[in-house]
């Protein structure tokens, strides 16, 4: 019932009606399934990575497995998945159907190739077909098919550019995205080369390899297949702030249009991927895991954030942090103190086992009123306290020159 | 009859094991009158480790089957639990349970050489046999003189409903196997009649006397003792009970045998006739809801005036309507009767269940006048050398605090033999 703005964005001359659009993955490789995302809501599909003859996708399953506390919930999850098994053809197919019945959405592809004329055939195909933007993917973890076996494209600065280039030569006035690996030395070389290979924009980042278990009875690990395991490309809020680190880095030092991806699992996460430079910001897990039904919360959530925060278009966000991201040695050295508010503190004592064991012992323990008290002399403000405060009790005092500043962590 | 309550899942475990916020200096721990180390346990539930969840809960408390079935955690360590802050208390003694019910106990224990001389143990309930076990683990050697069987009211008394009897017995069997060097089967009155080279004597009897209603009617053929009714039933015979029964009282036993009644016949009516209200009733909250689920009904705010008999067998009661007056020493509210408002409830049988009293056993020993035995901080009575402990103390009470008064009281009586702390 409350007033909404109005959540649509243009992303490279295509137009969105809110910054959430499907990734490559599986919600968008069967033509049944991405169609019920773009019914549901979803404002864009970026269909599952195709490629041409000559390269035999061999799927093994079971191919998910995944990580969090004791009790079954996903905080990370894994997947040994590679590239579509469908053909370009079959891919071309869906992209003119999806079209035709979305005219509205964007219709994307990934694609992913080994030589020039692969690539190119691909892109032409694409952009034949009436994709609206051809996303290429430079940084599948598992099963490489780059340049260089067992490395991913994006791994090499130099074969970063030079593939960009083929890819953008077909592309001509078809928007053209790379989607990289955080898993580099240096992220804004890779950004640079994309930048200086012609791409339209840079989707950060791809899934983080990763070994998901061990089986400690078996010693076979996770995803278990028959006994063997292999790494996992790792999603999910388990990989956010590494995301949130890469989009970051790239957005202060590249000026190139970037697509969030990698970890967000609700609008909450979604603001922070453009506050630190995402144009609009790409989903797989989390409908994975609940369904295309979590649209709703992501569009409500944002447009009744925009509506708090006085901001008219979600576009209002993009970069918003940036400036506040310095390095450790620009940062102010505020004199910091703990500050626990004792009427919202449940004793629980664990900001004092936290600070005897791990931090400075400086805070002190009344056992019969259960209440932890900070000795301002002893702290120093590390906020490891704050940290393991089940009910966000303590907030971190600073100052400088007698001007006061807080850390809270919104949650 | 099987037992009611279902031990957790293991995603239900996980759950409730990941609610609790591991507290430093633990109040739960602290509300146990055993001072099972809680947050401990819960830790091992999390990482999967249920053997050194044993261990830990097993160091602390020596009833742990019982504990994890029949402790009323409302009263103890729940009541302390920082969790209930943010939303709702840790089900603590069903993850305590889904514990012992995913272990066996340790086989082949290391123990100390039991050479350090006899100590006599009068009674084998939850407070002897703590006693026993600590005496045990410390080097000394427990006889334990019981007459009827080793386990006390849980095993002989508590419904087989919520502890059933093969627990009870694992139980026992491995507190019997490994830390009692004898069993001497007799009733020990006074001190005169333990005989033989003991360091030190532990009085454990619990309360064995019922209490009496004091109105016209009691030797009516079908007025019987609840805790009569209670251990033959855990026996594993019938009741012998008719189809309309009314059960005296307020508090656990009452509700207890009305449970257990209700159970064992579902056609009949059994109703808990009772002088104050639902707020007054002096049961366990887990236990109200169990005897209500069941389908125990509740007469609330009737006085017992008078049984009413044909033929030498009970026919029925006659109570008296009571209005709740200003609240008494209980701190309860006392019932008040209301002129005229007497009225009949036929029945086939009369339960009593209002309450126990100590016997004038162990004349020796100076009491208090209600012939509870007075102890010092020490657990040590008037007499010096000999101890005392549990309900014969205290009153009417639980298991773990009978327990923590063994454990109290094996460490008072080293003390008292080896000097030092």
């Amino acid at each position: 019932m409350y007033k909404k703005k109005d959540l649509s964005i243009d992303f490279l001359g295509i137009h969105l009606d809110s910054p959430f659009v499907l990734s490559a993955a599986p919600p968008t490789d069967e033509l049944e399934i991405a169609y019920n995302g773009l019914k549901a809501g979803w404002a864009g599909v970026i269909l599952k990575t195709t490629s041409v003859d000559g390269n035999p996708v061999n799927l093994k399953y079971p191919m998910m497995s995944s990580f969090g506390p004791m009790h079954k919930k996903v905080v990370g999850l894994g997947n040994i998945d590679l590239i579509s098994a469908y053909h370009i053809d079959e891919v071309e197919r869906r992209v003119k159907a999806l079209k035709e019945a979305f005219p509205n959405k964007m219709i994307a592809a990934s694609i992913m190739g080994a030589t020039k004329e692969q690539w190119q055939t691909l892109v032409w195909r694409l952009k034949k077909a009436g994709a609206d933007l051809i996303e290429c993917s430079f940084s599948c973890p598992q099963g490489s098919m780059g340049e260089e076996p067992g490395k991913m494209l994006a791994q090499s600065v130099e074969a970063t550019e030079k593939v960009t280039r083929w890819v953008k030569e077909a592309a001509g006035d078809t928007p053209v995205l790379i989607k990289i690996t955080p898993q580099v030395t240096d992220i804004v070389e890779v950004a640079k080369a994309v930048k200086r290979g012609g791409a339209d924009g840079i989707t950060a980042s791809n899934t983080v390899p990763s070994l998901l278990g061990i089986d400690i009875k078996t010693f076979e690990p996770y995803p278990n297949v028959f006994g063997k395991g292999a790494y996992s490309g790792l999603s999910g809020p388990a990989i956010k702030p590494l995301t949130l680190r890469t989009i970051s880095e790239i957005a202060k030092n590249v000026d190139i249009v970037i697509s969030g991806n990698g970890g967000a699992f609700n609008w909450r996460d979604a603001v922070e991927f453009m506050a630190v430079g995402a144009s609009n910001v790409q989903f797989c897990t989390l409908p994975m895991h609940y369904g295309f039904r979590t649209i709703r919360d992501l569009k409500d959530g944002l447009a009744h954030y925009l509506m708090d925060m006085g901001f008219n278009s979600p576009m209002d966000i993009v970069g918003k942090a940036l400036p506040n991201i310095e390095s450790q040695e620009e940062l102010p050295s505020p004199i910091t103190r703990a500050e626990i508010n004792e009427d919202k503190c449940i004793g629980c004592g664990l900001c004092y086992a936290a600070c005897s064991d791990g931090g400075h012992l400086a805070i002190e323990w009344d056992s019969n009123k259960r209440r932890p008290h900070v000795n301002e002399d002893k702290c120093v403000g590390c906020a490891m306290c704050m940290q393991v405060c089940p009910i966000d009790a303590i907030r971190m005092k600073e100052k400088i020159d007698g001007q006061l500043h807080y850390f809270v962590e919104e949650r | 009859m099987e037992e009611i309550e279902k031990t957790l899942t293991k995603e239900q475990a996980l759950i409730e094991a990941e609610r609790c916020l591991y507290c430093y200096d633990a109040p739960c721990e602290k509300a146990c009158p055993a001072h099972v180390p809680i947050p401990e346990f819960i830790q091992s539930i999390r990482s999967g480790d249920l053997k050194g969840g044993r261990e830990i809960i097993e160091e602390a408390h020596p009833l742990i089957e019982s504990c994890g079935r029949i402790c009323p955690e409302e009263s103890f360590c729940q009541s302390a639990c920082t969790r209930a802050q943010i939303d709702s208390p840790i089900k603590i003694r069903e993850l305590h349970r889904y514990i012992t019910d995913h272990t066996d106990p340790a086989e082949n224990l290391d123990l100390l050489p039991a050479d350090k001389g006899k100590i006599a143990i009068i009674g084998g309930g939850p407070a002897g046999l703590a006693c026993a076990r600590e005496l045990r683990r410390m080097g000394y050697e427990p006889v334990v003189f019981e007459k009827k069987q080793l386990g006390g009211v849980p095993a002989q008394e508590i419904s087989p409903t919520r502890f059933p009897r093969e627990i009870e017995q694992k139980e026992v069997k491995f507190l019997h196997q490994y830390f009692i060097t004898d069993v001497k089967d007799g009733k020990v009155k006074s001190l005169s009649e333990i005989k033989g080279d003991y360091k030190a004597i532990f009085i454990a009897t619990g309360l064995i006397n019922e209490l009496d209603l004091d109105i016209p009617g009691t030797d009516l053929n079908g007025v019987h003792h609840a805790r009569e009714i209670l251990r033959k039933v855990k026996a594993g015979n019938n009741s012998g009970l008719g189809k309309r029964i009314g059960v005296i009282g307020g508090g656990n036993v009452a509700v207890e045998v009305a449970s257990v009644l209700m159970l064992e016949d579902p056609k009949r009516d059994v109703e808990v006739i009772y002088r104050r209200g639902l707020k007054e009733l002096k049961a366990f909250k887990k236990e109200i809801e169990e005897a209500i689920d069941v389908g125990v009904t509740f007469q609330f705010l009737a006085i017992p005036k008078e049984i009413k008999g044909e033929n030498g067998k009970v026919s029925g009661i006659v109570v008296t309507r009571a209005h709740l007056g200003e609240p008494d020493e209980s701190g309860r509210r006392h019932p008040e009767p209301i002129p005229n408002s007497d009225f009949f409830i036929p029945l086939s049988d009369v339960v009593i269940a209002i309450g126990q009293k100590a016997s004038d056993f162990f004349p020796e020993v100076e009491k208090d006048r209600k012939g509870l035995i007075k102890v010092n901080d020490d657990m040590m009575t008037s007499v010096k050398g000999v101890f005392a402990g549990g309900d014969i103390v205290r009153g009417a009470s639980t298991v773990v605090e009978s327990v923590a008064d063994g454990k109290k009281a094996a460490k008072a009586i080293v003390k008292f033999l080896e000097g030092g702390e």
